[in-house]
């Protein structure tokens, strides 16, 4: 167990270490030149050759990639200090670089953009399971009736929608054609400064989005373990021995088909705290994903580096959390 | 596929199954599935219409072309489209069956057509390009084990932990940055969708043609070939490939749909297709509470079509999964 858990941990830093090589290698060599963006930014489009060498010098752009890519990996554990033209900017470890619009360090922004995202994705996450694993327990107790079936094809026509344009028709007829108060101002609200009540009417309409259209997924996922779990030996010697339906289902029955529900769902949290960006974008939060999403028009590279990389450590986390969850949850589960 | 049930050969079911193929099973029993006939039915719709978009807006007389957007839109009106243009506020017009645009003007019909043509142009070549990539791979890796095994497992998953979304994001200023003075822009653009879409789609395929190989690996059928001295590359494309073709027919019908989404979606994020023709920039230019409320066609066209197509290419996709799986005998 141990054994695996460091084994893993080490394929994990080996992943993050090429994904951050891949992007700052993307970023080095992609645009015509580095110090480009920031060189029109602030001279308003007007970057003479003499300036862009000034940016190009300063930000060290003229030094070999592997240098710099050295000084980066560097600020993530001392502090460092960034040199843009002439004004140089204070970065603490872990530094992830200086915006190119704001001028802030970009790893302060990024944690006053993760309590926005880390409300959806948890609000969300929490809705998937608390519809998906109820119906999809339902329908499997009614495997083959009416209700069930029209419940599997119905699911499967939701899913089979893209969820952007799910998230987009809630939006426009709950808020703009009924104009129901309650989802009438949607956005992230602090809950401490503005109250836990602008906080949670805020965040609604995407939770709901998020949770209905995620759910499907569960309930397909659910029924399926269900269907097999109910159909266990251990099942009919529960009910030989005379147990309570209730207890069977959800003692006997629910347990085993959770586990590779509880796969799935560690996969999905975590791909949501990497970033929700259609659900920001279109509910009008911002979190990281619409952070990301401004720094995509605003060419900020610096940014758009810093949420890559978060998102890629993210997942790898939550995927390593999942096998190791796994394998307590089930002890038939060898790792190796 | 290859292990046929075995029966006394004279009998009479033996007679009646002799000589029928496993696509042909598949196909006769694709065709008696109604929903996929209806949704192949509308895949075909689809294809028709991107491929004969020309033609099509000739029929009906109406271009890509930007009109002087005076002529056909009512400033005053915050943009909407004057009343002789068709809807929302003028009866229907054969001269704009799908009503104009609101602000530009430009015609609807010429752009949901053009639109189709492109999303399933960048669907399917990306699906193409994704599947041939992940088949080589998951042959190589799964017929070669070992160290090659190894390395390309590694990449497989590495390419799964980083999402596809935040890739495109990524990418996009770039490309933006280099080539926006370009001429050829628009054609950049839908190359490097693609790319991406590719980069980022193979490793599913490629898992699934890992497994399979490995188990057909262990075949007679392999064995025979290695000890006859066949060389691994004629083993790998003539044993092997002909056996894989369900799964590969499989990935290449659920990655369309998903691409043809992530397309229209990337468009609707503004960072797909910009300044080309596309579902999803119709869907972004036309969600805004003002158009919406006035004139909802406008988002309902492209809406639909998106909707409709991959609603259509899924279920085909599963019908599609449930014929060519010998298990499920209906």
């Amino acid at each position: 167990m141990f054994a695996y858990v460091v084994k893993r941990l080490i394929s994990g830093v080996l992943v993050v270490t090429l994904v951050s090589m891949a992007i700052f290698l993307l970023f080095w060599y992609g645009p015509s030149s580095p110090a480009q963006p920031i060189c029109d930014r602030e001279t308003s489009n007007r970057c003479t050759q003499a300036k862009l060498a000034v940016y190009e010098k300063t930000l060290g752009y003229d030094n070999p990639v592997y240098e710099e890519y050295g000084k980066f990996v560097k600020g993530i554990f001392i502090d460092r200090t960034l040199t843009i033209a002439s004004s140089e900017y204070e970065c603490t470890a872990p530094c992830l670089g200086v915006s190119f619009r704001t001028k802030q360090p970009v790893k302060e922004e990024l944690i006053s953009r993760m309590p926005a995202t880390f409300s959806i994705a948890i609000g969300g996450a929490f809705l998937y399971l608390l519809f998906g694993v109820p119906i999809g327990v339902a329908a499997a107790r009614r495997r083959g009736s009416v209700a069930d079936k029209a419940l599997v094809s119905s699911f499967l026509f939701i899913s089979s929608i893209p969820y952007y344009l799910f998230a987009l028709l809630t939006w426009l007829y709950l808020t703009i054609t009924f104009e129901i108060p309650l989802f009438s101002d949607t956005g992230y609200f602090s809950p401490i400064s503005e109250g836990p009540w602008k906080w949670f009417s805020g965040l609604l309409l995407a939770w709901v989005a998020l949770g209905i259209f995620g759910c499907t997924q569960y309930t397909r996922f659910t029924r399926g373990a269900m269907v097999e779990a109910l159909s266990e030996d251990y099942i009919r010697t529960a009910k030989s021995k005379g147990l309570p339906a209730r207890t069977i289902v959800y003692k006997h029955g629910l347990r085993a088909a959770l586990v590779p529900v509880v796969t799935i769902f560690g996969i999905d949290f975590g791909t949501l705290l990497a970033g929700t960006i259609f659900t920001e974008r279109i509910f009008e939060i911002q979190g990281i994903g619409w952070w990301s999403l401004e720094a995509v028009y605003g060419k900020d590279l610096p940014v758009v580096m810093a949420t890559a990389l978060f998102s890629a450590v993210v997942l790898i986390t939550a995927n390593l959390l999942v096998d190791i969850v796994y394998s307590i949850l089930d002890p038939r589960v060898r790792l190796s | 596929m290859t292990d046929e049930p075995e029966l006394d050969p004279n009998s009479q079911q033996a007679k009646e199954i002799a000589g029928k193929s496993p696509m042909r099973i598949a196909l006769g029993r694709l065709a008696r599935d109604k929903i996929a006939v209806v949704c192949a039915l509308f895949v075909l719709f689809f294809i028709i219409c991107a491929v004969f978009a020309g033609p099509i807006c000739s029929l009906f007389g109406v271009s890509l072309d930007t009109p002087l957007a005076s002529e056909r839109v009512d400033g005053l009106n915050s943009g909407l489209p004057k009343p002789a243009m068709g809807p929302p506020d003028g009866p229907f017009t054969w001269d704009h069956p799908m009503g104009v645009a609101p602000r530009t003007g430009q015609d609807n019909l010429a752009y949901w057509l053009h639109g189709c043509r492109a999303s399933l142009m960048i669907a399917t070549t990306a699906a193409i390009v994704a599947s041939l990539v992940g088949v080589v791979v998951g042959l190589l890796s799964g017929f070669l084990a070992g160290t090659v095994d190894k390395v390309l497992s590694f990449f497989i998953d590495m390419f799964l932990t980083v999402p596809f979304l935040l890739a495109a994001l990524t990418m996009a200023p770039i490309l933006n940055e280099r080539f926006n003075t370009s001429d050829n822009y628009g054609t950049i653009q839908k190359v490097s969708l693609i790319v991406i879409l590719s980069l980022f789609g193979w490793m599913g395929t490629a898992r699934l043609i890992r497994g399979e190989v490995m188990s057909l690996r262990e075949r007679e059928f392999v064995q025979a070939a290695r000890v006859i001295g066949m060389p691994t590359s004629r083993i790998l494309f003539k044993e092997l490939l002909p056996n894989l073709a369900a799964p590969i027919i499989i990935s290449v019908s659920l990655m369309l749909p998903a691409f043809v989404a992530l397309e229209a979606g990337l468009a609707f994020l503004g960072i797909g297709v910009t300044d080309g023709v596309s579902w999803g920039q119709m869907i972004l230019d036309a969600a805004t509470p003002l158009f919406f409320r006035e004139y909802p066609q406008y988002l309902w066209q492209p809406m639909l079509g998106v909707v409709a197509l991959v609603l259509s290419l899924n279920l085909l996709g599963d019908a599609i999964r449930d014929a060519l799986d010998p298990k499920t005998r209906r």
